[in-house]
């Protein structure tokens, strides 16, 4: 047991040494950096970095913003898109079904970026380079293969009787769906929510690719944008990050249970 | 028009703006374009992506390319027209290189800078070494060099620790003064041929390569000096540097020694280049009238240009701003300003008649292999620069040969794509019976947004982009103008290094780390399963790392492994063992890329963690009292039970490391040399920073191909040891 609580800590102090550094880093006077010994911090840390970094990165209320809007967008319609096609994979019945689900699972095994140049043509005859379009609408329809297949297994799990019963009552589909089924999966809707949100909030191919004006970013595009700067310091980039981790450290703490057990479910029908 | 905000001149051009829009009755939107991908990728973006942009600042060597694909508008009618312009009031040089092949004007000049040397007088002055005399030679330059190298620690060797003679700068524009010194030259008079492996041009890279390599008196940390970074000039401890540009006398500012600048020693010609941004106006403007008049009246204009050189931009195209007390401010460092003016005379543009952007990056590898590393002899790293260059000059040549694409070509391949599509929707329902038909209909109506998404961004695009890879085009060119190439790019696939390199690089990624990921995950649930005092904490800490955006991954690891100081070469060396150079040696840089991918497993540990809670204990105790081992029941009784969590695993972990993209970008950029540049980046520098479509939808498809392959190689070899593949559906379903 003792062997346990040393690798235990051992394996912690290893993981969470990285993160650590960041943290230092960013409270250390600029350009002080890594040569200053860490416990001069107890003296003065200097907690003006955050609001440095934050001006430097340019509209620091409009990015977060930017950012929360999009990923906002992007849940809900994964929610809804996901959760509608994985219900008419588990529970109706209709042409096509099983090829189709085939299909869903083929997607999971093709790289997305086969597809990077012809949507660039896509985006541009339609006249959305430089809009929120190309970040919100290829994750939104259909782009996770593998939240339907979540779905479909947790409504599937949901007994015959449940269906029947709805039957009975002459409710349709649509609203067997809605108001009999939907609220059974909450804790799927709670896994691919977040799951969408840490994909969303982080992506950085996008926003690469289609955001150009500077009144459209987000955070991880200023982020990667300031690390790149010359006369950037690095406990100014630290710091910056460390804004930007922070979201979506909270969601991982607030839901952690949530995710926990969803993410169990998922794993005993995989 | 689009701008770096960073750019010190940003405010006034700002104060410009609001008078011109006074003047005119427009409005001007200026548009910040510093960025993630820097200005000039993001710039092809937006004229790649046809978004209106009246004016725009680009760099002098990529005027040919934007040329070449008919994506400026030809301003000399403007010219003509304008009864107040006269050419005499700019530099001949930077006004002649802003024109086109057939001599006519394309843009004006914002600022620009000569190559020079830059001097650390205190340091010459304190070692007893002569300072840099007018007219002198590279011999000169060795030999103060020579002088001046230290080392300091008295370790035996000079590293970056000790005081060096020059600091060489390495990038394409920086090499052109030695070539053209020497007497050589990058392409012949037609810009046909490449002329890399003339006796000169060996001849520089060979001096280079001793200097850097051989007696070590020179460094190339300026290739390395990120913003982390301080470089060996600046800390004071090297007596040399160059050829830069104008732009380093603003960083140099508050530097506490006495520095100045130089002209370039001289070979057998006196020679040095100059370093420009041109204001074009793109052919997507929708006011190139206005544009004009913007570009002549407020960039061209004397107000502005005196206001750039005042703050140290460069030096400004018109003569009268150049020769003003703005630019020649006596009260400013360096002494020397005037250098910039002098050496005008031996300055040199390198030619429109390339793609200097694509020929760098063609040769890139061999240059750095060479200088960089020193890893390479110059002679043959120069023949086979030549070879590559003279094969991308003779793609370009052939284009116009080339047959256009069939209009039909696209959509035909996207209606083939929902055919296909409409077969797969069409096939029986299950158990026999096609249901109730208000079923079908539900089922219809929920599946249409996935269909929707599925067919218009995958599907369709694939069969596109299975289109375009027997095509050349540039997306700056109108799509009426794809040449059909026909199996061109595949066959060039097969033959480009880089290519080679890349794949090779990705190969060994997905290889070492998607294996290492999965042990590590595996034993991290196995040993975090069982709850107990910090159990919690620990499970946190080795998560939390799969949540952060790679964009700070990269940013933070970068600093870790940093060779001189960074904590993990620190912690090696209180070890006693020395760290290599993680991101700056080739042969180190994947497997860095690979201890981050360990460090991001907590997604896989999460999913075993998971299984491990439905793992049946009953079964464990059993083996427990039979007297199995720890070692046992993992791998008679765990392992086997999560044989399909572990192949989901494999497989996801497989598709995401071969897509490895933010990382390297940010990290490394593919460096060094082509060490690093994973497919997806090599796909994207391809296709969207070259905006070569068709060979970049070619590499996309080798992409796709191997995965496939690997996948179904996975699957088959689980087949034995996973009761239910995954992927095998079929599974049923419960009913409404």
């Amino acid at each position: 047991m003792r062997a346990r609580t040393l690798t235990l800590v051992l394996v912690a102090a290893l993981f969470g040494f990285p993160l650590a550094l960041l943290l230092d880093l960013s409270l250390h006077p600029e350009g002080t950096g890594l040569a200053r010994p860490t416990r001069a911090l107890l003296m003065d840390a200097a907690f003006e970095n955050y609001a440095e970094a934050l001006r430097r990165m340019g509209d620091f209320p409009r990015l977060f913003a930017n950012t929360m809007v999009i990923t906002t967008l992007s849940i809900a319609g994964q929610l809804f898109v996901c959760s509608f096609a994985g219900f008419a994979f588990a529970r109706l019945s209709f042409r096509g079904r099983d090829a189709l689900f085939l299909a869903v699972l083929t997607t999971m095994l093709v790289p997305d970026h086969v597809a990077s140049v012809p949507r660039f043509l896509l985006f541009r005859s339609l006249g959305l380079v430089d809009t929120w379009y190309p970040l919100i609408l290829p994750t939104v329809l259909g782009g996770a293969p593998f939240f339907i297949f979540l779905f479909r297994q947790a409504f599937a799990s949901l007994g015959d009787e449940l269906g029947e019963a709805a039957r009975m009552d002459g409710a349709s589909p649509l609203r067997a769906y809605w108001h009999v089924f939907l609220p059974l999966v909450r804790p799927m809707l709670g896994t691919v929510a977040i799951f969408t949100f840490l994909a969303t909030w982080n992506d950085f191919w996008a926003p690469l690719l289609y955001v150009m004006s500077p009144e459209k970013r987000t955070l991880t595009l200023a982020l990667a944008g300031f690390s790149r700067t010359f006369s950037t310091s690095v406990e100014h980039l630290m710091a910056a990050s460390a804004v930007v981790l922070a979201p979506c450290l909270i969601v991982y703490f607030l839901a952690q249970n949530v995710f926990l057990r969803a993410v169990r479910v998922a794993a005993k029908k995989s | 028009m689009v701008e770096d905000a960073a750019l010190r001149s940003w405010p006034t051009l700002q104060g410009l703006a609001r008078d011109f829009e006074q003047r005119h009755g427009v409005q001007v939107k200026l548009v910040d374009l510093g960025g993630a991908a820097g200005t000039k990728d993001k710039l092809k973006f937006l004229l790649a992506g046809d978004v209106p942009l009246d004016l725009a600042r680009i760099d002098v060597t990529e005027l040919a390319a934007y040329l070449a694909d008919g994506a400026l508008v030809d301003l000399q009618f403007y010219f003509d027209a304008d009864a107040d312009w006269r050419a005499g009031e700019w530099f001949t040089g930077p006004l002649d290189a802003c024109r086109d092949r057939a001599g006519r004007l394309v843009g004006l000049p914002s600022t620009f800078t000569p190559y020079v040397m830059y001097v650390n007088r205190s340091l010459l002055a304190r070692d007893g070494i002569e300072l840099p005399q007018p007219g002198w030679t590279w011999a000169d330059m060795e030999r103060i060099a020579r002088a001046a190298t230290r080392d300091l620690d008295g370790d035996g060797r000079i590293d970056a620790r000790d005081q060096w003679g020059i600091s060489i700068t390495q990038w394409l524009q920086a090499l052109a003064p030695w070539v053209w010194q020497a007497g050589a030259d990058f392409l012949d008079d037609n810009g046909e041929h490449a002329t890399l492996d003339s006796p000169q041009f060996v001849e520089v890279l060979t001096f280079l390569h001793r200097l850097l390599h051989v007696d070590r008196v020179a460094s190339n940390d300026a290739t390395f000096a990120s913003q982390m970074e301080q470089g060996l000039f600046q800390a004071g401890r090297c007596a040399l540097y160059g050829p830069v540009g104008y732009w380093e006398t603003y960083r140099f500012a508050s530097l506490p020694f006495d520095w100045d600048v130089v002209p370039l020693p001289r070979h057998r010609h006196e020679a040095t280049a100059v370093a420009m941004s041109v204001y074009v106006v793109p052919r997507t403007a929708r006011e190139p009238e206005l544009a004009y008049q913007f570009l002549r009246e407020v960039l061209g204009g004397e107000a502005y240009q005196r206001r750039m050189a005042e703050i140290g931009n460069g030096v400004p195209g018109l003569v009268s701003a150049a020769r003003s007390s703005a630019f020649l401010d006596p009260n400013r460092q360096p002494a020397s300003e005037h250098v910039f003016l002098d050496v005008l005379r031996s300055a040199r543009f390198l030619p429109p008649s390339a793609n200097w952007g694509k020929l760098e990056s063609v040769v890139q590898a061999e240059l750095e292999g060479v200088l960089l590393s020193g890893s390479l002899d110059p002679a043959a790293a120069a023949r086979a620069m030549d070879q590559k260059a003279d094969e991308h000059l003779a793609r370009v040549h052939a284009r116009a040969a080339r047959p256009r694409l069939s209009r039909a070509a696209l959509p035909l391949s996207i209606a083939l794509a929902l055919l296909a599509f409409a077969a797969v929707a069409r096939t029986r329902a299950p158990r026999g019976g096609a249901g109730l038909r208000s079923e079908a209909r539900a089922a219809r109506w929920m599946l249409l947004p996935w269909a929707i998404g599925f067919i218009a961004f995958l599907l369709a695009p694939m069969a596109v982009s299975l289109t375009l890879s027997f095509t050349e085009w540039s997306p700056l060119r109108p799509l009426s103008d794809a040449r059909f190439a026909g199996l061109d790019n595949w066959q060039r696939l097969a033959s480009d290094p880089t290519f080679a390199t890349s794949l090779r690089a990705t190969a060994l990624y997905v290889v070492c780390a998607v294996p290492l990921q999965l042990a590590a995950a595996f034993a991290l649930a196995l040993l975090l399963r069982r709850g107990g005092r910090g159990t919690g904490v620990a499970r946190t800490l080795c998560y939390v790392p799969a949540i952060v955006s790679p964009v700070i991954v990269a940013a933070v690891w970068r600093g870790l492994l940093r060779e001189s100081d960074g904590p993990v070469n620190r912690f090696l060396g209180g070890l006693g063992i020395e760290g290599p150079g993680w991101l700056t040696d080739p042969a180190w840089v994947v497997p860095s890329f690979v201890v981050l991918s360990v460090w991001t497993c907590g997604a896989q540990m999460l999913v075993f963690l998971a299984a491990l809670q439905s793992v049946d204990s009953t079964l464990e105790d059993a083996a427990r009292v039979d007297g199995a081992g720890a070692w046992a029941r993992t791998r008679y009784i765990i392992v086997p039970a999560l044989a399909p969590v572990i192949l989901f695993n494999l497989l996801t972990g497989a598709i995401a490391a071969a897509q490895v993209f933010a990382q390297p970008y940010v990290m490394t950029g593919g460096g060094p040399g082509d060490a690093s540049r994973f497919l997806v980046l090599y796909l994207y520098e391809a296709g969207f920073r070259h905006l070569e479509f068709g060979y970049a939808s070619a590499l996309a498809w080798v992409l796709a191909l191997l995965l496939a392959a690997l996948a179904l190689a996975l699957l088959l070899f689980a087949r034995r040891y996973v009761p239910h593949a995954f992927g095998a559906a079929g599974a049923r379903g419960g009913r409404v």
